[in-house]
């Protein structure tokens, strides 16, 4: 994974990235509320029918955000196997299958709203509207942090990842690969605890009393 | 008058009982540029993080630091972070905010100060380290010698007098650390620099404090304590080329 990735902002000049922060964002979250008090009783034509009028809805926005199809289908594939992991589980409930479906149609536009969302707003815009609408300080500090530092942690884990490899001759074992990567992450944890307590001074240096 | 920092007999033990700081006294006067050497594991960087009360977690009972006469106890602790800023040794630990607005607005803001001032503030101070327009800008993309000048900056916005430094040039390229010393000559504050880079100190440092294994060991004129090849070598350092072929006596060597 490389640090491009990560970088859900995509600047453009569309009517979507000029809408206020604020708007988008109590759009998003309508959205994702109003999914997910949907009624499950409804049949899968019924539920097809939503799903269809919502992708059509979703499409036109991204079609107005001059954004690359490209760019926001890859973003939405990386969390689809998420969506299929939970979905999984509502196959052992009755009824199964339709549950499944239910799951995964409501889950995928879910986020495909958000993909849109974090691609047409800035992260620290977001950061500002939750705080005008009094989201808890220390839920924002954290996600802040979590915000900066992800770029922090997926270059330290790429180097760790390069000086690996460096020193890896021939062929490696299955096993070799899973113990490399589970000594990385182990290693990875290590290192942040450590550098989040550096940046706990630093914090603290500057005035934070939180 | 009161100096502007002063460590009486500072000590300090890890969690684990290894002794990092040993009875270290010295003090330092307004306006002064103070180099801080040793070896790796000197305690430098510990000694750093007591001036302003990052260590000890605790704070004793008995004060061992005093910031313009003023005691570093739990009741002064905030006044006392304001008025020494602390500039770490990486700067990824420094620049916690998303952007380099946000990071430079932190400690103002932490201080109370608020839109219009605030905004002022983050700007003179943005334009002091040459950054103008990079408000911005995130911190995965600047290069190092962008995300010094942004810590710099952001220390600066607290409006320190006494201004500490962690290896500040150590992930510099030549042109960065010519920038970056260049700005430091330029900031009027009193200045206490832990470095390797005796070139800096030299440069910087009238004076400086050498530090190994938790003891102050020398205290003086840096050309005197850098020229003294025995002294160097005993404590893991180097008399620096720039002093190789100089008199040791000479004031300072780059005028």
């Amino acid at each position: 994974m490389h640090v491009g990735l990560l970088e859900s902002y995509q600047p453009r000049r569309s009517l979507v990235h000029r809408l206020p922060a604020g708007v988008k964002l109590g759009l998003a979250v309508g959205w994702v509320l109003g999914l997910v008090a949907l009624p499950r009783g409804w049949g899968l034509p019924v539920v097809g029918g939503i799903g269809g009028a919502a992708l059509v809805g979703l499409g036109t926005v991204a079609v107005l955000s001059r954004l690359r199809i490209g760019f926001l289908l890859k973003r939405l594939l990386l969390l689809e196997p998420f969506v299929f992991g939970v979905a999984a589980l509502s196959l052992w409930q009755p009824h199964g299958w339709e549950a499944f479906w239910h799951a995964v149609v409501r889950s995928t536009l879910c986020l495909a709203a958000l993909v849109l969302l974090a691609a047409t707003t800035p992260f620290s815009e977001m950061i500002r509207v939750l705080r005008e609408w009094r989201v808890p300080a220390l839920l924002l500090t954290t996600l802040t942090l979590m915000d900066r530092y992800l770029f922090v942690l997926v270059e330290e884990s790429g180097r760790m990842q390069r000086a690996r490899m460096s020193r890896t001759f021939g062929r490696r074992s299955r096993r070799s690969v899973w113990q490399g990567l589970a000594e990385t992450l182990g290693q990875l944890f290590v290192r942040s605890v450590a550098r989040a307590e550096r940046i706990y001074a630093a914090m603290c240096a500057r005035g934070w009393k939180g | 008058m009161s100096a502007a920092l002063e460590i009486r007999a500072l000590s300090f033990r890890y969690d684990d009982g290894r002794a990092a700081l040993d009875g270290v006294s010295f003090a330092v006067e307004a306006g002064e540029c103070v180099g801080l050497l040793g070896p790796n594991g000197a305690g430098k960087s510990t000694l750093l993080l007591h001036l302003n009360g990052i260590l000890p977690e605790r704070l004793p009972d008995g004060a061992a630091v005093f910031v313009g006469g003023m005691a570093l106890n739990p009741e002064n602790l905030p006044s006392i972070r304001q008025r020494v800023g602390l500039m770490f040794q990486q700067s990824d630990d420094q620049l916690f905010c998303p952007t380099v607005w946000e990071d430079v607005a932190f400690g103002p803001r932490q201080m109370g100060l608020l839109k219009e001032e605030l905004g002022e503030r983050v700007r003179s101070c943005l334009a002091r380290v040459n950054l103008a327009g990079f408000e911005h800008r995130r911190p995965h993309q600047l290069s190092q010698g962008e995300k010094r000048r942004v810590c710099l900056a952001g220390v600066l916005a607290c409006e320190p007098g006494v201004l500490v430094l962690d290896e500040p040039t150590s992930d510099l390229d030549p042109r960065g650390r010519r920038e970056f010393k260049a700005l430091l000559a330029s900031i009027p504050a009193t200045k206490i620099i832990a470095t390797h880079d005796l070139e800096l100190v030299v440069e910087l440092c009238p004076r400086s404090l050498l530090l190994d294994g938790g003891k102050l060991v020398a205290d003086g004129p840096t050309v005197e304590l850098l020229a003294d090849e025995a002294l160097m070598l005993r404590h893991g350092l180097e008399k620096p080329h720039i002093l190789q072929h100089r008199h040791p006596h000479a004031k300072m060597p780059l005028d």
